[in-house]
């Protein structure tokens, strides 16, 4: 069933009430997005015109004598959501198999439901458990100098993401025919022939697709990683496959932008462009992950018709 | 031997994704267990009906329960004639697929601006530009912007759902176009439209971020009495600010209260969507 064709049902030309409001509306909503990235843009172009490249390789952020350089941050949102995707990717791949591929009829249902409600649970309600059961038995088991870390936060991030991705990549198999599951199982393959065989190869973009979007969620997820993160700023690993920082308290651009800083940042003119541009950065990224994900889609619904 | 390799691995595939499925219900169903053990006991009448002294160390939540539901009434004014006007405008107005495409894309962008980016330019704009203050206004501004893509997409998909006939008929039996929408469209698309509205709400009920800068305050308030530095209570960010002094037993305790309260309305607007959820589907199913 597609959309309605209005090419015919409107080629009187009719201006209806109803068109120039909704028409309206819509505009009143473009503008706004406008105006948000325009703010973005305009507010924290004048930090990265002073500080250059240093913004991004250099951890070294005092307000109080001027220094704005956000490395410890970028680094921080990347590991954290690395942590994240390295643990809810193969956990949500397995368990989204379950739910497609071994379930059927109402225990499927029940069990779709409950992820989706799970995934409706509001990010302040995980940041709580994380303080008061992730982040106590991750100090005892890690040996950690404090339970507060980038760790504690990516693991966190996991199990919020974890709805996400199982609830998008079920779709993604389901959209295979059970047709031709059942055709593949007749030829005599075992099920997990029949699922790298044929459902997993037409659903990947739709499974990495989930990925993204799970990804563009930990990177943009604040309230739950400024609960556990530990807030300290300017660590940065000494070489690139140093892993220390990951197990020490950390910041990242969401728990920053967060914080009580920018009732402070906002009266200075330096300040403040370097907290939006930080703002910009995150944007940039998750907007990535989100525009990606939306080009695989529409290539391959191309590619399909 | 060629045969057990391929039993074996068989066997592997479904034992590693009954071994994710069990561990994901697990740690979400201990969660869930959690928040009902330790929040039950802490929700009495009381605390339920009474305001907060001390700053939340004791008394109740009445007035941030009072301050959510004023953001998600706001929130509920706000986003339904917007998204009602965005879905008529991607399902019916649009002329051609790739400018529905483009639109489509232009919905997803919003759904995926991080929500403390919401929070940032809602400061600067509301509460610097326009001089506003803190103001549950705001708040509900910025909540609709989040939720809209939600509703509307839902809205939208229940629309192309519509037997072409109905419309068809409708258009034959003379009704204008704009009839053809409030007699035929609207009503035809109406459980698909609540049931992104209620999931929507729920989403909105539950943040924190947006809010933090531009709505909320910890203690202080009641009933807003205009828009201007009429800041609220709300039970996202009461949650917020008592985890962060968890290590006081008293303000865990209300702490646990409030998510209980918080988890019970979240989870009340998500269960009230599934029966329109499923006739929505039914309806594609005609």
């Amino acid at each position: 069933m597609a959309i309605y064709r209005l090419d015919r049902f409107f080629k009187d030309k009719e201006l209806s009430g109803t068109m120039v409001f909704s028409i309206l509306f819509s505009a009143f909503v473009f503008l706004f997005l406008a105006a948000l990235i325009f703010f973005l843009f305009i507010e924290g172009f004048p930090a990265l015109k002073r500080e250059g490249l240093q913004f991004f390789t250099e951890a070294n952020w005092f307000f109080r004598i001027s220094e704005y350089k956000a490395a410890s941050m970028i680094y921080g949102t990347f590991m954290v959501s690395l942590i994240a995707i390295f643990i809810a990717a193969p956990i949500g791949f397995g368990a989204s198999v379950f739910i497609s591929e071994y379930l059927s009829g109402s225990p499927r249902f029940f069990a779709k439901s409950i992820i989706e409600l799970l995934a409706g649970i509001p990010s302040v309600v995980y940041g709580l458990l994380g303080i008061l059961f992730l982040q106590p038995f991750l100090y005892k088991n890690f040996d950690l100098n404090s339970g507060d870390t980038l760790l504690t936060a990516g693991v966190l991030l996991s199990i919020m993401i974890l709805p996400t991705i199982i609830t998008l990549s079920d779709d993604a198999f389901r959209s295979v025919s059970s047709e031709e599951r059942e055709t593949s199982l007749s030829l005599g393959l075992t099920k997990e022939e029949t699922f790298f065989s044929t459902v997993f190869p037409k659903a990947l973009p739709g499974f990495i697709v989930a990925i993204l979007l799970a990804t563009g969620r930990a990177l943009g997820e604040t309230i739950a990683v400024f609960l556990v993160v530990g807030r300290a700023d300017n660590r940065l690993p000494n070489s690139l496959f140093d892993l220390d920082p990951v197990f020490k308290a950390g910041q990242t651009l969401t728990s920053k932008l967060g914080g009580s800083e920018i009732f402070i940042a906002y009266g200075n003119p330096e300040h403040w462009s370097s907290i939006v541009a930080l703002g910009l950065f995150l944007f940039v990224f998750v907007m990535g992950c989100v525009l990606i994900g939306d080009l695989i889609l529409i290539y391959r619904d191309k590619s399909r018709i | 031997m060629r045969y057990y390799f391929r039993i074996s691995k068989d066997i592997c595939f479904k034992s590693f994704s009954l071994i994710s499925a069990l561990l994901t219900f697990g740690i979400l169903a201990l969660g869930l267990w959690l928040i009902v053990l330790k929040g039950f006991s802490a929700v009495s009448f009381d605390f339920i009906s009474s305001s907060m002294s001390q700053g939340g160390l004791s008394g109740g939540i009445l007035y941030q329960i009072i301050g959510t539901f004023i953001l998600i009434f706001t929130v509920l004014l706000i986003v339904s004639p917007l998204s009602v006007g965005i879905a008529l405008l991607r399902s019916f107005y649009l002329k051609n697929d790739k400018s529905r495409k483009i639109f489509t894309t232009f919905l997803y962008v919003i759904n995926g601006i991080p929500s403390i980016i919401f929070g940032i330019f809602g400061f600067f704009l509301f509460v610097k530009f326009f001089g506003w203050g803190k103001s549950w206004l705001t708040g509900g501004i910025l909540l609709s912007m989040m939720i809209l893509p939600t509703v509307s997409l839902s809205l939208s998909e229940g629309i192309s759902r519509i037997p072409k006939d109905y419309i068809e008929s409708a258009k034959s039996l003379g009704l204008s176009s704009s009839a053809v929408i409030f007699s035929v469209v609207l009503p035809q698309s109406f459980s698909s439209f609540i049931s992104g509205l209620l999931l929507g709400l729920a989403r909105a009920a539950g943040e924190t971020a947006p809010l933090l800068f531009t709505a909320t305050i910890f203690s202080g308030a009641d009933i807003p009495g205009g828009i201007k530095e009429s800041p609220i209570l709300s039970l996202p960010y009461h949650i917020f600010t008592l985890a962060q002094e968890s290590y006081q037993p008293q303000a865990l305790e209300n702490a646990w209260g409030s998510v209980f309260v918080l988890i019970l309305i979240v989870v009340f607007f998500s269960a009230l969507a599934l029966p329109f959820r499923l006739k929505s589907h039914e309806e594609a199913n005609v």
